[in-house]
């Protein structure tokens, strides 16, 4: 009768050098800036953690991006969520707007904008600020991978 | 403004954003942009001749 074969594993070596980068991988970048600060800033100025990570012509056109979304949903008059108690999208919703950042605590809190029911564009227009606001969220994501060094 | 306009419109900045966000060099932005319009303006296009057959049925009053 034949033994079980035994299969053993090598384990790696841990005190082995590290591996070198293969041939044509982009190198890893550097890290750039405080992150904590990079998205801070992207998320209450559109732009502005690229403008602060030296990205300054990308970060230009991110916050006229973001601007003109939101100039287009306030045209439309759209709906600028809010929470409702018992309505757990309006969570989400609210959520999205506040990714607008400055922006959006301006419009809720010092001019009381909340868009206008009876308006043709009040869903069109909700459905562009919102965008602006996720797109701002997004935003605070890649600054924090340019500080990080995880992403030039 | 009509809804395809405004469709056009919301495509053709979220098609710039992510062009821009997501590739670094020109010709992979430009490639991109044109994936993402053309295929949300085709899209939308191609769902509204599908939804067609369907009567949207009279206006409901607002509450």
């Amino acid at each position: 009768m034949d033994s079980p074969e035994v299969i053993v594993v090598a384990e790696p070596d841990a005190e082995a050098a590290p591996e070198a980068p293969k041939e044509g991988a982009p190198a890893p970048a550097e890290p750039q800036g405080r992150p904590l600060l990079a998205v801070a800033l992207a998320w209450l100025v559109p732009g502005a953690g690229h403008f602060y990570l030296g990205r300054k012509g990308r970060a230009a056109l991110f916050m006229a991006l973001v601007l003109i979304m939101l100039a287009v949903g306030l045209v439309l008059e759209g709906k600028l969520w809010r929470i409702v108690p018992g309505q757990p999208l309006s969570v989400l919703g609210t959520l999205g707007c506040a990714g607008l950042g400055i922006p959006y605590f301006v419009l809720r809190f010092f001019t009381g904008y909340e868009g206008n029911l009876v308006a043709q564009g009040y869903e069109y227009g909700a459905a562009f600020i919102v965008t602006g606001g996720l797109m701002n969220l997004l935003l605070v994501l890649d600054a924090w991978d340019i500080a990080r060094g995880m992403k030039e | 403004m009509s809804h395809f306009l405004l469709m056009v419109l919301y495509a053709l900045i979220v098609s710039v954003f992510f062009a821009i966000l997501w590739r670094r060099d020109r010709r992979g932005q430009v490639a991109l942009f044109l994936q993402l319009f053309l295929g949300m303006v085709l899209g939308g296009l191609a769902i509204a001749w599908l939804m067609y057959p369907f009567p949207s049925g009279p206006p409901q009053p607002i509450p």
